[in-house]
């Protein structure tokens, strides 16, 4: 199964731009997710990939096969909607049996393949029910089994857990995860749950306003995030604006140093994530006078809100930190130089 | 107010049935004048209307001829244009949807009139295939109604969901759209059935009195005073409109149907 | 649809191209057909022949004259007399069905209202209830009122029997009923009169009127009128500024929807209206099938009918889109 390659891909809708030009590649065999807030582009993006939009501009590439004009039905991709767009006056398994009916095999020997799928997905007894009758964790896995029953050279996933209580959403990621790497399928999945995408992809796609923000693998999105905004969108993040001079930034009267270049006189911003900024008790580089307004005990993890000089903000220690401090108090804190991600200012 | 509310219900409820019970009473009537309470009750007047005289069955023989017949035509009729306001929602289809509901907007004895001339040029006047065509014209608007909210109600992701499966567009309005349909469908169909049977003045135009049905021989014995057995034949119509509508409950949706909130039970 | 829709556009920006027949334009251009024939001609051959002539002993030929509307409107001798009797017969119409039409909304209201609090299976039984009354035949309705409102039978003989008629002389109302025309010397009578006529016609669209205001009540959100309960409006005062707000352009909308309905009803008129209060549509119906056979003239009397009805629809559609804009 080759690479799904998407060149200078773009999509209009009327005068409003919902993908900016984008060139993608998805890796043969791997799960990429599409990650981003509600109204970015991603589903958009995702149903081109199905053939259920055209793009205005720009190809589409299975390998070396042009399929920018292969129609939905033709192309086949196995899709899993986030209603599930199961059939309610379909039984369960004729459901799953639809595609290779459709396609011309014949009734019993289809069925006879979707009971193998439902065993697959762990449903084998329910192949005489009703959608109906089905809880939203079942349906979900219909919705699979139904997708991959076609055996598709790409398995697309539309928000898959977003109908699914948050107990049930961690076990299905997993398990999807694991039936995705046992197969090995090229998988696509859109979310806007960030811990969903850390959890199953190989590689995260960030996207926002149309635009690709950017494209890594999990653990570099988090820990060098290539601009404020995904700093901002994937975890939890401090920001305060300064300029740059000379090896520091200057917030107000304050000076920070940091571990990056940039030309003197330039505003930046600067980033970092609570569980970087650390309570002290002896002064040294980048420490400053903070007064703590709220203290969170989430019991693995404590939550410090802070107030200082270059504006507010959260710091994280876990939950054993032996500190005892309270709302009110005067405290240090050290902002590490390497922890800090500094960005030039966009406009906005 | 709760018990205010009960009795008022029930109140409308009573004077709602009041004058179809006395009809129906009426029926067991065992002389030939209509009296209520009824004298001398029997059952003779159900064989009349069913079986033994001739201008009453004749006159259910027409009316279903005409109301089965309308009512496959107008679902036949209302079928493409509901799926084209659907699934194109262009200017055209709006039209024809809006044109198409016009006689059922109008006050009835117009369209009744209109059509009566349009017979009389087409020489379909007095023919009972001009009268199914007629109940067709004017009932239209129903399943029109009905299979738009059908086809409302599928969901779109389904018709999506289908194309990723290897569904061409045929095969998708076969497999996804025909289905979920059907209930619907059959709600039209019988709302025209039930309307056609009890119609009375358009088919009294276009049937120039060369034919009858129930309702024109009711309207014909009007003059001539009431016998019992049109009283069998109001009961006949109740029955076959109750049995309809409660079949509709039963299998399909009626609250959603007549326009309730979807999201409230 | 896309490819189809782009050859569409292709196709009309270059005329001399050949026009590739899909079979989408194939099903449009037969239900455009056919809904044209079906639904306007017959409107079209109304307003045509109410310009035509009648001729005596012969029935009607084409023309293009106004006598037939002038006939309705100043009647057949003017300049040198005038008769209002159509225009007349037309206000009896109006009269009817307006009152018809708003007493049967304003009882069918708070009927409406309690319905829909109803639970959902229990809505679906009245609604059963309710279709099969608003299905009953016009001749069936008017059948039973006439059996009830006999003098023969029905209520005055009830009254009569149970002495309520007696009563009705002691208190000395009856001689109220003798006076507006309710009442015979010895006893009460219905019929022909005003009152049956109408009462007949609000029994006739009063199901119409349910079924028309139940959508718009039943998506009335209930945690309206709960919020105004607790800033402490009574039931009275929630519905006068909470419910009746919410619901009046669906009300003015169903009233005037059946109002239209009405004024076109034929058998309750003819056979409960006295002589003086004959309709429009009665006057069509002898016209064009009954004794006169002046299909010219009952068509002029259609066509005034039709506008009347359109006016009044249009003002509905235009209320209606107003409620949905909200």
């Amino acid at each position: 199964m080759p690479d799904l390659i998407l060149s200078g891909v773009s999509k209009s809708f009327g005068s409003t731009r919902a993908v900016e030009t984008t060139d993608l590649t998805f890796a043969e065999g791997q799960l990429t997710a599409l990650l981003g807030p509600s109204g970015c582009g991603k589903t958009t993006l995702l149903r081109m990939l199905a053939g259920l939009e055209n793009p205005t501009r720009g190809t589409i590439r299975l390998g070396h096969e042009d399929i920018t004009d292969l129609p939905a039905h033709k192309r086949k991709f196995g899709m899993v909607f986030q209603s599930f767009a199961l059939f309610p006056h379909y039984t369960v398994r004729e459901n799953v049996a639809y595609s290779l009916i459709i396609g011309g095999t014949a009734k019993p020997e289809a069925l006879e393949k979707a009971q193998t799928l439902l065993d697959t997905v762990q449903l084998s007894s329910f192949g005489d029910r009703r959608i109906g009758e089905l809880s939203g964790g079942q349906r979900q896995r219909v919705a699979i089994a139904r997708a991959l029953a076609q055996e598709p050279k790409v398995f697309l996933l539309d928000e898959p857990m977003s109908a699914l209580d948050a107990k049930l959403r961690e076990e299905m990621q997993v398990e999807l995860r694991l039936l995705q790497q046992r197969l090995g399928i090229t998988t696509i999945v859109v979310t806007h749950d960030q811990r969903e995408a850390m959890t199953m992809a190989d590689t995260i796609v960030v996207m926002s306003n149309g635009r690709v923000e950017q494209v890594a693998p999990p653990k570099q999105i988090y820990h060098r995030p290539a601009n404020s905004f995904v700093a901002d969108f994937i975890g939890k993040a401090n920001f305060f604006d300064g300029v740059y001079s000379d090896g520091s930034v200057q917030i107000g009267k304050l000076a920070l140093d940091i571990s990056a270049n940039f030309a003197a006189g330039s505003p930046v911003r600067l980033a970092i994530r609570p569980e970087s900024i650390c309570l002290v008790t002896e002064p040294g580089q980048n420490c400053i006078d903070a007064e703590i307004s709220f203290v969170r005990d989430l019991g693995p993890v404590k939550e410090y809100h802070l107030r200082s000089d270059i504006g507010p903000m959260i710091a994280e220690h876990a939950g054993t930190d032996g500190m005892d401090l309270m709302a009110g108090e005067k405290t240090l804190v050290h902002l590490p130089a390497d922890t800090l991600r500094v960005y030039p200012q966009t406009a906005a | 107010m709760r018990a205010g509310g009960t009795i008022f219900m029930s109140l409308a409820a009573l004077l709602l049935a009041m004058p179809i019970v006395v009809v129906c009473a009426a029926a067991l009537n065992g002389g030939r004048s209509m009296f209520f309470p009824p004298r001398d009750p029997t059952l003779a007047r159900f064989g009349e209307f069913f079986v033994s005289e001739p201008v009453w069955t004749n006159a259910l023989t027409n009316s279903i001829i005409v109301a089965t017949g309308a009512a496959t035509l107008a679902v036949l009729i209302a079928w493409p244009v509901a799926y084209l306001l659907w699934s194109t929602g262009s200017k055209l289809s709006k039209a024809l949807a809006g044109v198409g509901s016009l006689p059922f907007a109008v006050p009835p004895i117009v369209i009744g009139v209109g059509l009566g001339f349009f017979w009389s040029f087409t020489w379909g006047l007095g023919h009972l295939w001009s009268g199914v065509i007629s109940h067709a014209v004017l009932l239209m608007a129903l399943p029109l109604v009905t299979i738009s909210i059908g086809l409302q109600s599928i969901d779109r992701s389904h018709l999506d969901a289908a194309a990723t499966m290897g569904a061409t567009e045929q095969v998708a309005f076969r497999t996804v759209v025909l289905p979920q349909t059907v209930p619907y469908t059959i709600s039209g169909f019988f709302f025209v059935l039930v309307l056609s049977f009890n119609e009375f003045i358009v088919i009294f135009f276009v049937s120039a009195s060369a034919y009858s049905t129930v309702t024109l021989q009711i309207f014909n014995s009007l003059r001539n005073g009431y016998t019992p057995t049109m009283a069998v034949a109001a009961i006949t119509f109740l029955t076959v409109s109750i049995l309809v509508f409660a079949a509709v409950a039963r299998w399909g949706d009626l609250p959603r149907l007549m326009g309730a909130d979807q999201t409230r039970k | 649809m896309t490819v189809s829709e782009n050859i569409q556009i292709a196709a009309e920006r270059s005329p001399a191209l050949v026009r590739r027949i899909s079979p989408k334009t194939v099903l449009y251009a037969a239900l455009s057909t056919l809904v044209v024939v079906f639904c306007i001609v017959p409107f079209i051959l109304v307003i045509v022949i109410s310009f035509g002539r009648k001729v005596d002993g012969a029935g009607w030929v084409w023309d293009l004259t106004f006598d037939n509307y002038q006939r309705f409107f100043v009647g057949v001798l003017w300049p040198d007399e005038v008769t209002f009797l159509y225009l007349q017969q037309l206000g009896n119409s109006f009269y009817f069905a307006v009152i018809a039409s708003v007493l049967a909304v304003l009882t069918a209201l708070p009927f409406t209202l309690l319905l829909t609090r109803l639970k959902r299976s229990a809505q679906a039984i009245w609604l059963v209830f309710i279709l099969a009354s608003l299905s009953m035949s016009e001749v069936f309705i008017v059948m039973g009122w006439d059996i009830l409102l006999s003098n023969n039978s029905g209520l005055p003989k009830l009254f009569q029997v149970t002495g309520f008629t007696q009563w009705l002389k002691d208190v000395g109302w009856f001689q109220t009923l003798r006076d507006i025309g309710l009442a015979n010397p010895r006893n009460v009578k219905f019929k022909p009169s005003g009152f049956a006529t109408i009462l007949t016609m609000s029994y006739l669209v009063w199901p119409y009127a349910v079924i028309l205001l139940y959508p718009a009540f039943s998506r009335l959100d209930p945690s309206l009128a709960e919020a105004a309960r607790t800033m402490g409006a009574n039931r009275w005062t929630v519905i006068r500024t909470v419910t009746l707000p919410a619901i009046r352009l669906p009300l003015m909308g169903t009233t005037l929807l059946l109002f239209v309905f009405l004024l076109g009803s034929y058998v309750s008129v003819s056979v409960f209206a006295t002589p003086d209060k004959q309709t429009t549509a009665v006057a069509i119906y002898s016209n064009i099938r009954g004794s006169n056979l002046d299909a010219p003239f009952g068509s002029a009397q259609a066509v005034i009918l039709l506008i009347s009805a359109s006016v009044c629809l249009c003002f509905g559609h235009l209320l209606n889109s107003k409620a949905e804009a909200r």
